[in-house]
Parts: C-alpha cells; structure tokens; sequence
C-alpha cells in the first residue's frame, strides 16, 4: 500500500521542492497540497493523509497549531527555515523536522523515519510542547479549536474562563462554548500564569473577567464573573488568586 | 607621571601668567617702602621664578590624596606641614640666591638686608601660595577626572552604536537567509536562469548591507537599493502575494538617513503584512519632499486575526531610536493601525551630502 502524503507550505517555490524529491519515491502518493493553516486541517480531515509535510510558519494558523488540530495520527515531518537553536525541542520529542534549505539524503533519511513511525506516534498531544519550546517560553495569545469542519481561533482576550472535562477543555469565550482535546494542565502551562489562574481543579480564570470573591464556606470560595457566572474557587486557587486579584 | 600643567599650553601660559602677578605683588610692597625699582625686582623675580617650580610640586601629593577619600584631619595636617615646610624652603632659597648671586651686582648691594626685613612676610606669602596651588590642583584633577568620564561615556556610546548596527545587520534574519536559499534550491531544477539570477539577487543584497552598515549616514537612494534588493527576493518567494505600490521624489532621494534605518521597515512589512496572509496584499511605500522636510510613508495590509500589537514591537523602537538619535526633536516617528492597515510615518529635516 502506498504512503499517502501531504505537502502545506504556503510558497509554492517550497512546496515544489517537496514535491520534486517525493516524486523519486516510488511507494508515496502525493494526495494534495495545502497553502496554509486552514487549507491544510481542511484537506487532512478529508484525504486522511499517512504524512504530512508540515511548513511551520504559516498564514492563519501555523504549523504547531495544524499538528494540534490533525485527526487521525499521519506522521509529521515538519520544514522549516527555523534556525536549528530554536529546534532542540524538537530532538526531545522525536519529531522528525528538515531545515530549509535540505539536501535529498536529509529528506530521503527523514522520510524513512516516517515509514517506520507511521500510525505508531500520537503526533497531535506533542503540539503543545512542541508549540512551547519554538515560542521560547513566551506565553500563547490565542487558541485554534477546530469546531466540526471549521477551525476557530480565539484570541486569549476574549477567553472568559476554561473548564476541564475528562480528556477535553471546554473553552467559554464571549457567550461561545467551545471543546478542544487538550488536557486542563497541558493549556495551563502554555497560558501566562499572571492573566490566566488556575482556580481550581476543573477551572481557568481570565483574571480580568473577576468582579468579586465571596467566601462560601472556610475553605471554599466563589469567583463571580462579569457576566454573572460563579465558579468554585479551592483554597489552593484562592491562596493563587488573592494577590493577583488585590493587586488589579 | 603627567603634569596637568606641563603637559598642556592651555594651563601652562596662564599658570606663568598668574606668577607674573605673583612677582607683581612682592614687589609692589618693597617699592613702596623706598625701595628702588632695581631692588624690587631682584627680589621679585627669583622668588616668582623659585614659586613657580615649587607651585608644581603640591600636585604629586593631590594625586596620591584623593580630596574625597582621605580623611580630614589626615589631609589637613599633610598640606600645613607641607605649605609650612615648602614655603620656609622657597624663603631660604630665595635668600641664597640674593645673599650670594644677586648682591654681587652693582646697585643690589642693599639686597640681602632687604630679603632678610620681608623674610616674614615672604614665608607667610608662601605657604598660603603653596595652598592655594593645593586647592587648584584639586580642582584640575576633579576636571580631568570629568572630562575622563565624559570621554568613557562617548566611547561607550560608540560602542552602543557599533553594536545596535551589528545587531541589525545579524537582524538581516537568518531565517530570511534561509527561506531565500530553499528559494534557490527549488528553482535550480525547475528554471535555473532564474536561480542563478536569485543567487545574484541576494548576493547583492548582503553585499550592499554590510556595506552601508559600515557608515554613519547614507543617501536615502542607496537605503532605497537596499530595500529594493530585500523586495525583489521576497518577490521570488510570495510571487502574486506581494504587492508593490513605490513612490519615491527623486530630489527626495538626496537626503541623508541613518543606514539600515528602513530595510528593517520594510522587512517587517512582509512578515507582518504579507507573510500571514493567504492572499497576501500590497506594500505601499512614499517618500516625498516637503518644504525642508522629508516624509516617509510605510503602509502594509494586517491579518484581522493575529492579536493587536501592545506598542511598538522591537524594531519599530530601534528605528525610531535611531530616528530620534540621529535628528534629535526634529525628528517624528509614529507607527500605527490606520483604516485597517499598518501605517508606519518618518519626517526628518532634508540634509544632504555637501557637493
């Protein structure tokens, strides 16, 4: 059975370049090509692909946020023009990545680790780290949900709070629910930690939706929201919250 | 070890001067008490020659006693011993000289007796000379010490700039470099006219910019080919996504700018502007002549979706620094969301290279 593959880049000079080096692999079928972010989660929840050839800077949505939104488990080899600095995180997690420029050895050493890997590596819950490690700690500023055949992107100001449920986060932003596949503590650690406080177990508070605290209980506290939502508060969460919130 | 006052004419003739006036004043008070104008100034004049070495002494002590880090009391003894010792010295020589050399002349006969009634007066003369030779050396070494750091700062200013024009020069971002070079490797098996063609392109690009980053100012023409060089490389890459509306005053093209100060301009108009969206959009550049002012204009579409900028990014401030540093307040730099679109303004005075 051939290998089913997908080239997303948005230049078209460095897609031909994929395109001319998968040509000398007999066993690999070029099922499409994609020219940016949307295009490429559109195609891949269509055509299934085995492998895609992953661009990391790209328009709409880049290419961290193209792996996080993958269905299915194609293997990833990412193509970059990324100095090999920012890339060390990607040695970590065995993702395979080509820097731009590349020779056919490289490519053709990448393309057999992605033979081998195929169907074998749950590529989307790298992301994260992966998305992390290439913005050298600076915090996220928006999220990329894909929501049906659609892909939204919420900019973290108009997130009102995050609550868990089981393997998913349920995102409320600005009256929209939305469900994304991604642990509470994995969004947590990419969120900056000064806007976005973790106030209990199953939630994620935009500090700057709080209007007030009101204390339940000892050891129980009630955030209550801008537009009138109340979440619980656990004491930990209120040991994080109050000198955030006196300071504000 | 350096004499302040030997070492520069600047201090020397004044310093000769001011014993000039010295000799005045020894003998003004000799002639009046019936003194003649010979006897005078066979007094004056050796003990103002005598002073002015000995004036020169006090600075070897300022030197190894800071005013500011040695104690008082340490301090004032050291100088009232030294004035006291000195100026008993600078008398005695003094009455050497005119006892045995001078009195042999006809008509300073009467010298050594004269020397001998002003001895009082002269010791006393002398070591308030030797302390105000003390304070003024103070005063010359706090001098150099701020004209020292003066010049400390101007050297560090310099190095500041050196390494602000290295940084943008390693801002020439690799990652630019590197997207430019898989350009060419597509090409060479698709068009290899046009590979070798952008190979010459980004040849003359680097070239050019390590170039004009070697100088402190540049016509606005020459930072223009250097933008030109950028655009047409990036024209390879994003092909019908880039835009280009350029509309530049010939005569505008004289004036003088900073190196480097709009390629980083125009960089950031294609990663910001054109880099993130799919269809891409027009780049619209303006420079034009207005009266003794030159007006630059930078315009680049947005992405609706990327998050609005808190201020001014990292190289929008260099620029404006830069800007700023160069033309002081004549200068104005304003950068901003404008109908939908980035628009990034530069007015700075026309100045041109003297024909």
């Amino acid at each position: 059975m051939k290998t089913r593959a997908l080239i997303v880049d948005d230049e078209e000079l460095a897609r031909a370049v994929v395109r001319e080096h998968l040509a000398a692999h007999a066993d690999i079928e070029i099922l499409g090509e994609a020219a940016n972010g949307f295009e490429a989660v559109k195609m891949a929840s269509e055509l299934k692909p085995d492998l895609v050839l992953l661009d990391v800077q790209m328009p709409k949505l880049d290419g961290f946020e193209v792996l996080a939104l993958l269905e299915g488990e194609p293997a990833v080899i990412f193509v970059t023009a990324f100095d090999q600095h920012a890339l060390r995180a990607f040695d970590a997690h065995a993702v395979d990545y080509l820097l731009k420029p590349f020779s056919k050895e490289r490519f053709d050493a990448a393309l057999d680790k992605a033979r081998r890997a195929a169907g074998t590596k749950p590529a989307a819950d790298l992301a994260p780290n992966l998305q992390t490690a290439a913005r050298e700690g600076k915090p996220l500023d928006r999220i990329v949900v894909k929501d049906g055949p659609k892909v939204s992107i919420v900019p973290l100001d108009k997130l009102d709070f995050v609550q868990a449920q089981d393997d998913y986060v349920l995102l409320k932003t600005e009256g929209r629910e939305l469900l994304k596949q991604q642990t509470l503590s994995s969004l947590e650690s990419q969120l900056n930690p000064d806007r976005f406080i973790r106030i209990h177990r199953s939630y994620i508070l935009n500090l700057e939706r709080l209007v007030r605290l009101e204390q339940d209980s000892k050891e129980h506290w009630e955030a209550v929201l801008r537009d009138g939502a109340r979440l619980p508060v656990s004491k930990t969460g209120y040991q994080r919250l109050k000198p955030l919130w006196d300071k504000a | 070890m350096n004499h302040p006052v030997l070492a520069r004419r600047g201090r020397l003739i004044p310093y000769l001067l001011l014993w000039v006036l010295m000799a005045g004043l020894i003998a003004a008070p000799t002639r009046m008490q019936g003194c003649t104008w010979l006897e005078s100034l066979g007094l004056a004049l050796p003990m103002a020659l005598l002073g002015a070495g000995i004036g020169l002494m006090p600075y070897y002590i300022a030197r190894f006693m800071p005013a500011g880090r040695t104690p008082m009391a340490r301090l004032s003894t050291v100088w009232c011993i030294a004035a006291i010792v000195d100026g008993a010295f600078w008398v005695a020589a003094g009455s050497w000289i005119s006892a045995r050399l001078l009195s042999q002349l006809p008509g300073l006969s009467r010298l050594p007796h004269i020397t001998a009634q002003a001895l009082p007066f002269l010791w006393a003369f002398g070591v308030l000379l030797y302390l105000a030779c003390a304070a003024f050396y103070y005063l010359l070494l706090a001098q150099d010490q701020a004209e020292e750091a003066e010049q400390a700062r101007l050297r560090l200013q310099m190095l500041a700039q050196d390494a602000e024009l290295k940084a943008l020069r390693a801002q020439l971002n690799p990652h630019f470099l590197f997207n430019a070079l898989n350009t060419i490797s597509a090409l060479t098996s698709v068009d290899a006219l046009r590979a070798r063609d952008m190979c010459v392109k980004l040849s003359d690009f680097l070239r050019r910019s390590l170039g004009l980053g070697e100088r402190a100012a540049v016509a606005l023409s020459e930072e223009l080919e250097l933008c030109r060089g950028y655009l047409a490389i990036e024209q390879v890459r994003f092909g019908q996504r880039l835009r280009l509306d350029w509309q530049v005053e010939p005569e505008a093209e004289r004036a003088l700018l900073p190196p480097l100060l709009l390629q980083p301009l125009v960089e950031n108009a294609i990663k910001h502007g054109i880099s993130p969206l799919p269809e891409g959009g027009e780049v619209r550049f303006e420079a034009k002549l207005d009266g003794a002012w030159v007006r630059i204009l930078l315009e680049n579409p947005v992405d609706s979706d990327a998050p609005r900028p808190q201020g001014l990014g990292l190289g929008l401030r260099q620029v404006r620094q830069r800007l700023l540093g160069r033309f002081g307040e004549q200068a104005a730099f304003e950068a901003g969301i404008e109908e939908g679109r980035h628009a990034v303004r530069l007015r700075f005075p026309f100045q041109t290279e003297q024909p």
